[in-house]
């Protein structure tokens, strides 16, 4: 009666594989073997973007096995994700359910991808590390990673992360990190991937200061009502820069921007993406150790 | 559900359902393989490039070592049919459906000569390899770890069915397996194509294979 544990386990898992299978497809769009991709609606698929290597004549196996034709929507090479339109939405097409609530250290997941079209790959992991906000070997920043020890089998770059329910925890990928397999996390993911699917690219925000981290002093500190133990000495400012524009001057502390703390430059870098770009944005620092906002219209790089 | 002890418990349960039905088959000139208890009068199935040149020795499970004849081999499907003079023997059952990605798999063998190690996995893929005639031979993938010691060995499911004969080992994280249907009919072929009886009875000679 007890064996059936093992066999409700391994039924499970196989379930998860199915069920998230049907949502990860063959994207060919390079010389090499295929990789994969994940359903993120009826027409548009969410993979790595450097597994995209021409623009052309890419085509897409669903599960069912239809092949469609593809076109990139929109890439980002920093973040390593990209969005490709399917030439015609497919009805049939099962669109990849994305985990409720983010993965968690230990768990146990699926690494799947589908490089072929002998049907759906597997392994089997846990996820080994959690870890960020790191610069990408692109040049973009990814706030968190998730680590497993699953195997990445060749081809397996933009497929899924899958926990055992079978929902997406995020999209794999071995060109973040020196060809490591590093999954992005799905809700950062689907964020970029909407914004890829609005605007075919990530604007990345651009002040035109250099800065270093230094510790905030008590008495500032205080007068900012929070603990913050550090903000961003701002060494130089660009000439005509939209910090030079905005008032940035040199020997002011950064400490936050539309609101949220920085602490690192790491942080300036993640919160300078996206929304931002191209608005009015307040910015905090401490000037002669005063608290103060200044508005500036963030750049785009 | 609470699994606290439950799980330690199956796993015991399923080595100790599978293991007396594995076997090592020592090579005369090689290094060590395994075999899987086909039946319960001394059938012994492995890889055919376990058994080499010479007809190998059997140790069983009780450390029985017993000479074995050699009833059918082929080195397209990489497997070999051995029988040796046993009796009551414990032999796995194969699977009968199709194995499915993802499920749980358990390797048993003697990697690096290690005896009767468990190794554990998921199926990774179900897929073909060909063979130098061309044929397209159903194996299973697993991301089970392998090593050469493995070869010959069960590779079994949650239930304790065999769903693939361990073989080979592609680079370092690709495990195959020779999956059952392709044992089944292995199997068949051989008893069907030869008196079994009468070859039981009969020794093989040595050096002629």
């Amino acid at each position: 009666m007890s064996k059936s544990v093992l066999v409700e386990l391994s039924d499970a898992l196989a379930d998860a594989a199915e069920k998230a299978g049907k949502a990860t497809v063959l994207v060919n769009a390079r010389r090499r073997i295929p990789a994969s991709g994940i359903a993120y609606s009826a027409e548009l698929i969410l993979t790595a973007d450097h597994v995209i290597e021409r623009e052309e004549d890419i085509k897409v196996n669903l599960a069912d096995g239809t092949e469609v034709p593809a076109k990139v929507a929109g890439r980002d090479a920093g973040s390593d994700v990209a969005v490709l339109k399917l030439e015609r939405p497919v009805e049939t097409a099962t669109v990849a359910e994305v985990s409720k609530s983010p993965a968690r250290l230990g768990q146990i997941a699926l690494v799947l991808g589908r490089p072929s079209t002998n049907g759906i790959e597997a392994s089997l992991g846990t996820v080994s590390a959690i870890g960020g906000p790191i610069r990408t070997g692109r040049g973009g920043m990814l706030e968190r990673y998730i680590r497993t020890d699953g195997i990445s089998y060749p081809g397996f770059s933009g497929g899924p992360l899958v926990a055992a329910d079978g929902t997406v925890l995020g999209l794999n990928t071995s060109g973040l990190a020196n060809g490591a397999a590093v999954t992005i996390p799905a809700d950062i993911a689907w964020n970029i991937a909407e914004t890829l699917a609005k605007h075919g690219r990530i604007k990345r925000g651009y002040l035109g200061i250099r800065s270093q981290s230094v510790e905030i002093p008590s008495n500032s500190q205080t007068l900012l009502k929070r603990e913050q133990a550090t903000g961003l000495l701002i060494l130089s400012v660009e000439n005509d820069s939209p910090a030079a524009k905005g008032g940035l001057m040199v020997g002011d502390i950064l400490i936050a921007v539309a609101g949220t703390p920085v602490l690192h430059h790491d942080e300036l870098f993640s919160r300078l993406n996206g929304d931002v770009v191209g608005k009015s944005t307040p910015i905090e620092i401490l000037r002669g150790g005063q608290p103060q906002t200044v508005n500036i219209v963030v750049g785009e790089r | 559900m609470n699994f606290n002890g439950t799980f330690t418990q199956v796993i015991d349960e399923l080595v100790q359902q599978v293991m007396p039905s594995l076997v090592i088959v020592r090579g005369h000139r090689y290094g060590a393989g395994a075999g899987i208890v086909w039946d319960t009068n001394g059938l012994i199935l492995t890889n055919n490039h376990v058994v080499g040149r010479h007809t190998p020795v059997v140790i069983l499970q009780n450390d029985g070592e017993y000479e074995s004849r050699l009833l059918a081999r082929d080195p397209d499907v990489d497997l070999a049919l051995l029988s040796i003079e046993a009796t009551n023997l414990t032999p796995l059952k194969p699977v009968s459906g199709s194995p499915r990605v993802g499920e749980m798999v358990f390797a048993f063998g003697h990697p690096w000569g290690q005896r009767n190690t468990v190794t554990r996995g998921i199926v990774s893929a179900l897929t073909f390899a060909q063979n130098r005639r061309g044929d397209t031979l159903p194996i299973v993938r697993s991301d089970v770890p392998l090593a050469p010691g493995n070869s010959g060995g069960p590779l079994v499911n949650a239930s304790g069915e065999v769903i693939g004969i361990n073989a080979m080992i592609v680079g370092g994280d690709q495990s195959v397996s020779i999956a059952a249907s392709v044992a089944n009919d292995f199997v068949r072929k051989a008893l069907a194509n030869s008196n079994i009886e009468g070859k039981r009875s009969q020794r093989t000679p040595q050096d002629v294979i």
